[in-house]
């Protein structure tokens, strides 16, 4: 096989029609994986991808850079009512040219879970295992050493040390890192092990043709079979459609454009699974305590995620569970996603270099009452859907705890102020004011949320009339169309999801080489 | 065990599509019916560039309320040496048109008297009133009973905050020292394949001989590859 390409928008100036084994849609932890694999098989295969070619010759680690050409609508996607901001990726690589290289194998019980409840009897620990190991290896995925943890994780460390709760070192997919804390605008010297230089440049060589600023817009299908995927190029500088088609007929077409995106296409393509694609999307929604320290933390350094608690991932029956980490701390994203008056954000960002901030997220999809977001088709939008998220009793009551301890923690490290994400944001200056929390409004748009793992909407299950895809993650009222993204999960895991997606993938890759 | 098929080609059903925007019925004429409601907004000069988006109006709008969400203070550039309404306007350049469309709604909301005076009983045309009325009026919004209003504060909020605090200019301010100084190539080599081989600096090896926490390789390798490749 002759080595395939990476075409971007500015080549791409005629239609073009493309005959191919298999289209994969979206090249993210998902899709890369599963384009790998089908390469190494000897298949022949395309990869559209909406967003563009990016590398270290444009990462600057410049903020109003990255955001608007690495990220889903310019890093300002939301809910529909914003109570919820969504950071999601969107450019060869999907999520992992941008995410913070936290890298967990899936948790048993939720594997479990999955078996029992869901019928997905095709995974387990023994399944995945190898396959986990061979991503471990090609992504040199290992504990991060704690003497290069930064102080913002060092905070959380000695939290977590002081109040004796669990806690544990991350492993990280890099190799060479300078430790800098850029990994959210692209890193710069090609030390993440993102999909955009490792297995997509793999499977490139031995013949992927990847098509970069090129969005699918639909699926054509007669009877059970899809016959093509329609997609436009997309301009690399303004982000418009250019006119220009590319029309790819497949044997086999594979969905993974993530969370949110992939049940758009199909709700576009008039495929819902009587009602079901886009529903039970899940977030891991994160609440953010900010704390003021009197020494420099300087959370815009250094590696941005190296320490996690999963102490109160298990909260017992009826309650939600959450996990512990820190994200990196920079201006423009700190100052937009904080809350309260334009001077209280002025005189926080004041402070930059003393903030230290935790992030607790939420496990969604345990609780039998949840049923969480809802994508749906906006009419006259492009590249926004309509999406909602419905928050119960549950997750407030697990916000307000989680705040509670988050504080409890913070304090524990030497904060002197912490801050909630409140419209009235609440300040509190030692444990003893953790009653104030009772107080404060527990609601959407009254305390910010935001979320950087978008689950679930195609949920995999043996039952079709429960779930979107099978529990080889074929479309169940399909021959030959697959999902295989963060789109497929039952429900949440409480660990960061991208090597559970990279195990799945590179598993699948297997039943859709066969379906060819 | 319920399957559902639409017809071959069928079109989305109607559940799955959202027909009204953010606003819902009612504000949404209000914030449209510009012409009906609007006393004459304060004019202010335009940015060099034009605009793409805004409306000499809504532009007007927005530039006042950044100075009311980020007041001057000493040694901190203002939101109009930074041009923050203009940043936003090229942002929104970007966007999706229902975002655009809805932004615009929003600016004519905040800025429309009957608006001001249903919502908040605040009558008066936003960008006429005193500078603490105006402070007033954002605060309403932020913290009203009514979401939609809420949500109007939040987006407006988090439009403003990124144009201002993207800006590196704004960086000091922040005591935010920026990004490390001699990391990024802008001549590092980029490699799209076709009859180019592999460079080594997007192979692994490579990246296992630099020192982690220390210096990177200097990086002479030619361009490879790089810029717009003609589709065959
Ligand atoms: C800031 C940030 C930090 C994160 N940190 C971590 C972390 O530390 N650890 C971790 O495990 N996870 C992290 N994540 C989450 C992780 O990156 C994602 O969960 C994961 O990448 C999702 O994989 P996916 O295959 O489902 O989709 P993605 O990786 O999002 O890839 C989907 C791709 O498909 C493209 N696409 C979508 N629709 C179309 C279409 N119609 N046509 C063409 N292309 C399309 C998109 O542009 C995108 O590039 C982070 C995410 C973000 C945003
Ligand atoms: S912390 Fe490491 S992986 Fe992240 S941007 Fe810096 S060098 Fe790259």
């Amino acid at each position: 096989m002759s080595q395939g390409r990476i075409f971007t928008g500015e080549g791409l100036l005629q239609d073009t029609v493309l005959d191919c084994d298999v289209c994969v849609v979206g090249s993210g932890s998902g899709g890369a994986w599963l384009a790998h694999e089908l390469v190494a098989q000897g298949k022949s295969v395309v990869m559209l991808e909406e967003g563009g070619h990016h590398t270290r010759r444009e990462f600057d680690m410049t903020e109003a850079r990255a955001y608007p050409a690495l990220y889903q609508e310019l890093g300002s996607r939301t809910t529909d009512d914003l109570s919820v901001t969504l950071l999601q990726g969107r450019s060869v690589g999907g999520g992992t040219t941008v995410n913070w290289c936290s890298s967990f194998r899936t948790p048993k019980r939720i594997l479990e879970r999955w078996r029992e409840q869901h019928g997905v009897d095709t995974l387990s620990e023994a399944v995945l295992g190898p396959h986990w190991d061979a991503i471990e290896q090609r992504l040199h995925i290992a504990e991060w050493p704690k003497e290069a943890m930064n102080e913002n994780n060092k905070a959380l460390w000695d939290g977590l040390g002081a109040l004796g709760y669990e806690r544990g070192l991350i492993r990280r997919n890099v190799h060479g890192c300078a430790n800098l804390g850029y990994c959210g605008m692209g890193c710069p010297i090609d030390a993440k092990q993102s999909m955009a230089v490792t297995v997509l440049p793999d499977a490139v060589e031995k013949g992927l043709q990847l098509y970069a600023n090129t969005s699918a817009r639909t699926l054509t299908w007669t009877g059970r079979r899809i016959t093509h995927v329609n997609a436009e190029v997309l301009d690399p500088t303004t982000n418009k459609p250019t006119g220009r088609v590319v029309t790819v007929r497949p044997k086999v077409t594979c969905l993974s454009g993530g969370a949110i995106n992939s049940p758009g296409l199909l709700l576009r393509s008039g495929l819902e699974a009587g009602g079901r694609v886009g529903r039970r999307t899940w977030l891991h929604p994160v609440l953010i305590s900010i704390a003021r320290f009197d020494r420099p933390v300087n959370a815009f350094a250094g590696a941005p995620q190296s320490v996690y608690s999963h102490h109160f991932v298990e909260r017992g029956p009826g309650k939600m569970g959450f996990f512990l980490e820190v994200p990196p701390v920079h201006p423009m994203l700190a100052a937009s996603i904080s809350n309260g008056s334009g001077r209280f954000t002025q005189a926080l960002l004041d402070q930059l270099p003393q903030l230290q901030v935790m992030i607790a997220l939420a496990v969604d999809g345990l609780l039998p009452e949840e049923t969480g977001g809802t994508v749906r088709v906006r009419s006259g939008g492009y590249s926004r859907y309509s999406f909602t998220y419905d928050f119960t009793d549950a997750h407030w009551e697990a916000f307000r705890f989680a705040q509670k301890e988050m504080a409890k923690l913070q304090f524990a490290a030497g904060a002197r102020e912490v801050f909630t994400l409140h419209a009235d944001p609440v300040r509190l200056t030692s444990v003893d004011q953790l009653h104030l929390l009772d107080e404060a409004p527990w609601k959407p748009l009254h305390v910010r949320v935001a979320t950087a793992h978008q689950m679930g909407g195609c949920a995999m299950g043996k039952d079709p009339g429960e779930s979107v895809v099978d529990p080889h993650l074929r479309f169940h009222a399909m021959d030959n169309l697959y999902v295989v993204d963060g789109s497929v999960l039952p429900t949440s895991l409480g660990v960061n999801p991208q090597e559970t997606i990279f195990g799945i993938a590179r598993w699948a890759a297997q039943h859709v080489g066969a379906a060819v | 065990m319920k399957m559902y098929l639409p017809p071959p080609g069928g079109k989305p059903s109607r559940r799955g599509v959202l027909k009204k925007g953010l606003w819902g019925g009612a504000l949404l004429t209000l914030g449209g019916f510009g012409a009906l409601f609007f006393r004459k907004s304060v004019e202010v000069p335009l940015p060099p560039g034009g605009l793409q988006v805004l409306s000499a109006r809504e532009y007007a709008v927005l530039v006042v309320l950044a100075q009311r969400l980020l007041p001057k203070r000493a040694g901190a550039p203002t939101v109009d040496e930074l041009g923050v309404a203009a940043t936003c306007d090229s942002v929104l350049a970007q966007a999706d048109a229902t975002s655009q469309k809805e932004f615009k709604q929003l600016l004519g909301l905040f800025e429309n008297a009957l608006a001001n005076f249903l919502l908040g009983a605040r009558p008066g045309t936003f960008t006429r009133m005193a500078e603490d009325a105006q402070e007033a009026v954002l605060e309403d919004w932020r913290t009203s009973r009514l979401s939609v209003r809420r949500t109007g504060f939040l987006a407006l909020r988090t439009l403003v905050m990124a144009s201002y605090f993207g800006n590196p200019k704004a960086w000091g301010a922040a005591n935010y020292p920026g990004p490390p100084a001699g990391v990024h190539q802008p001549d590092a080599p980029v490699w799209r394949g076709g009859d180019v081989p592999r460079p080594a600096s997007s192979t692994p090896l490579e990246a296992s001989q630099r020192d982690a926490g220390v210096a990177m390789d200097a990086g002479t390798s030619p361009d490879v590859g790089a810029g717009a490749e003609p589709h065959p």
